[in-house]
């Protein structure tokens, strides 16, 4: 899969997790800011950041933005300025991934109005775990180790190549239990992009270019992907 | 020691016994404890028959009633009436403690127990009850059953005074007249002080002139009547000068009352906000296993919305006022508190009632001061704080917080999740975030179920509709479980008290958890 390039619009305190957190899983990263603070912040820290005035389109230009490649993360304290960005982005680069940080479900609406292609809904995602820990404490504990922690189990797409062992076969026929991957939804082209939970319901036959959404140890997931084509 | 006398053992004898205890336990919260579950019905019961009691008693002085109704006052409501109030004397304080404890004490200093002594001990302890005003209203309140004595009668005004016992609105109305005591005190003496004056002065001016003012007395109902603008008229100053004294009392009368209303009202709008935040604690007592949700901004608002989901009793304390109102609006308990300080959570119930606290506010340093509030004062409540920032985590962590929330950190786990796998990421937010009918839950198993001692292979979960993400094997050493166990070869045996975690449809893990 291609490694895409990521821009972080701000690096406030979610801007700074987002960068931590990329950082580990090797990505090239640019991360730019109109607030004095954090660039001094970031300088302290050895952190290149550019600087840019984000009402102005030519200082946006001049980042050099591959709309089909880059990962645009509008990460600003602020709902307001995240909003903006969005607009500003959108109306640059039509075909761009906009990923923009929310705190409210209103907000949300709003910022996908405007143009983000995802949102992260920050307290949606935090209140739900809060809840969680109270009711439900070994799905926050197998939830830790599949999103947030990430060291040993991953959560994972993957799309099936041309030519694949795969192709043609339904899912019950294929053991992904021994190859300990547990599928969890599949995304199948033909269908508008949706994904549908693999629970039950349809036998699916799987095709090229239907899209696996699986967790997995992190070995096992790459000796499947890698025996995905060889094969 | 068997020359005791039979009091004495008597007492010993119902110290040990626990049916004792319990039947009078019963009795106690009966009648006395309005957490009580049953004391509401208790009070309902009493309220109707007084009514019925008043109503009858108040026919009986134009019409005959009937014979049955009679009887029913006389026996029925006679004897409910003695029996309760010989058990309010009875719940009142405990006897036999003071009997052991002069016994013992007599025993002690090696001396005779003295009977007389004993009586009189346990007189004088009854009498402060006894002689206290409810006691006397309900004593007062059984004499109108006696026929012989038509004055007696009058005595059933006492069993309307009874129902203030049982009506808790009617003494919160007393409680709030109580705090303006001060200040009621001084209009009313005011007010009497006038009355005086003036009743004196139309007596002196009018008191041979006017032909229906025949003694003070009159005059006095005149001025009270005139100076509460009531004015019945039946007494008007027929002289220039009396009608002077009148004007002069009206004027006053007017502003006094205005100024008593005032008084009033104040009262009961300042008793308002805490007559609610009574009814909280009130309900709030009676809940076991609480969650105390501290601060009430955009993630407090959404995790009060998780946690009423799923039927979590919970409180929310601010410190903001606009806050609670909000809370309040939204139907949820709402106390408008300090959660740093200790206070608020003694009186919630610190030891019984609170599980959980979750510092939700979105300042660390208040997140932080409430964690090691609680946590010094119970080490057992599990305490969450939410922080921004890795370095007072790390404090927390050190005041032994059972979980730590960031919620910056948690999005950009998400995004990362994102910048990878754009799909993995929108399967994930719905079963996050229940977007979808389509949940990840755990499924307990008990020990002793369908799923005890079964291996993975013949639970055959595809046909149970459930994706299987893997298990939490019990740990009892623990007492808690122990790490997850991805998706455990087919052979592996389940045992009560391993815990699954699943995705599935939500009548599909519902089903599941019915088998086990």
């Amino acid at each position: 899969m291609q490694k895409n390039n990521i821009i972080i619009f701000g690096y406030e305190t979610f801007g700074q997790y987002l960068y931590e957190s990329l950082l580990d899983a090797d990505y090239s990263i640019k991360i730019v800011s109109f607030d004095d603070k954090s660039i001094s912040k970031a300088k302290e820290q050895n952190i290149d950041i550019i600087k840019i005035d984000i009402k102005k389109d030519s200082d946006i230009q001049s980042l050099d933005i591959d709309e089909y490649h880059d990962l645009l993360y509008c990460a600003m304290p602020k709902t307001a300025d995240n909003l903006f960005l969005v607009l500003t982005l959108r109306a640059l680069y039509k075909d761009a991934i906009i990923i923009a940080m929310s705190n409210s479900h209103e907000n949300t609406r709003k910022l996908r109005y405007a143009g983000a292609s995802n949102i992260v809904d920050m307290y949606e995602a935090t209140s739900r775990r809060v809840v969680n820990i109270l009711t439900k404490p070994a799905v926050t504990k197998a939830l830790d180790e599949i999103v947030y922690k990430q060291n040993r189990l991953k959560m994972a797409e993957i799309k099936i190549p041309k030519n694949s062992p795969l192709v043609g076969k339904s899912i019950e026929d294929v053991d992904f239990k021994e190859m300990g991957i547990v599928l969890i939804a599949i995304i199948d082209k033909d269908l508008d992009h949706k994904f549908s939970f693999t629970d039950h319901r349809i036998n699916h036959r799987l095709d090229e270019n239907d899209t696996l959404v699986v967790v997995a140890m992190r070995d096992d997931l790459e000796i499947f992907k890698s025996n995905l084509t060889n094969r | 020691m068997d020359n005791k006398p039979w009091l004495v053992s008597l007492a010993y004898y119902l110290a040990s016994s626990r049916k004792y205890q319990k039947t009078k336990d019963f009795f106690y919260n009966l009648l006395e404890n309005s957490h009580y579950k049953y004391n509401k019905f208790f009070n309902i019961f009493m309220i109707i028959v007084v009514l019925v009691s008043v109503t009858s008693l108040v026919i009986d002085v134009q019409y005959d009633i009937p014979n049955w109704l009679n009887n029913f006052d006389l026996y029925f409501v006679t004897i409910v009436f003695i029996v309760e109030y010989i058990l309010r004397i009875w719940v009142y304080s405990d006897i036999k403690k003071i009997i052991i404890e002069e016994y013992e004490e007599r025993i002690f200093f090696g001396k005779k127990l003295s009977l007389i002594r004993l009586y009189i001990k346990i007189f004088k302890n009854k009498w402060i009850y006894i002689s206290s005003l409810p006691s006397i209203i309900d004593l007062l309140a059984i004499l109108p059953s006696y026929r012989g004595l038509r004055a007696l009668r009058v005595l059933i005004l006492f069993r309307a005074f009874k129902m203030l016992r049982y009506t808790k609105s009617l003494t919160g109305f007393l409680d709030v007249l109580k705090r303006k005591k001060t200040e009621l005190l001084t209009l009313f003496t005011l007010a009497g002080f006038f009355i005086f004056i003036a009743g004196i002065m139309l007596y002196v001016i009018e008191g041979n002139k006017n032909p229906h003012i025949h003694n003070l007395f009159d005059a006095f109902y005149w001025a009270l009547v005139t100076i509460s603008t009531v004015g019945y008229g039946d007494i008007v100053p027929v002289t220039p000068e009396g009608r002077a004294v009148s004007m002069l009392i009206i004027a006053t009368g007017v502003g006094l009352i205005a100024f008593i209303t005032s008084v009033i009202v104040s009262a009961f709008s300042e008793r308002i906000s805490s007559l609610r935040e009574e009814k909280v604690f009130q309900d709030m007592s009676k809940k076991r296993r609480l969650t105390v949700l501290c601060g009430y901004g955009l993630l407090g608002r959404l995790i009060a919305k998780g946690l009423e989901k799923e039927k979590i009793d919970f409180i929310v304390l601010d410190i903001d006022e606009k806050m609670i109102a909000l809370a309040d609006n939204d139907g949820y308990y709402a106390l408008n508190a300090d959660a740093t300080k200790s206070k608020i959570f003694e009186e919630i119930g610190l030891k019984d009632n609170i599980a959980h606290v979750l510092c939700m506010t979105s300042d660390d340093i208040q997140n932080a001061f409430i964690a090691v509030n609680v946590k010094s004062l119970n080490q057992d409540i599990l305490v969450t704080a939410r922080c921004s920032d890795s370095d007072v985590a790390k404090k927390l962590e050190f005041v032994k917080v059972d979980h730590i929330i960031m919620p910056e950190d948690i999005a950009g786990k998400m995004g990362v999740v994102y910048a990878g796998e754009p799909a993995a990421f929108e399967v994930l937010l719905s079963i996050i975030e229940h977007k979808n009918k389509t949940q990840i839950d755990e499924i307990n198993i008990t020990a002793g179920s369908s799923f005890d001692g079964k291996s993975i292979k013949e639970i055959d979960f595809n046909s149970l509709r459930l994706i299987f993400l893997g298990v939490f094997k019990a740990n009892k050493e623990m007492g808690d479980f122990g790490s997850f166990i991805f998706n455990p070869q087919k052979e592996y045996i389940l045992h009560g008290g391993d815990k699954l975690v699943c995705i599935g449809y939500q009548t599909a893990i519902a089903n599941v958890k019915r088998m086990v």
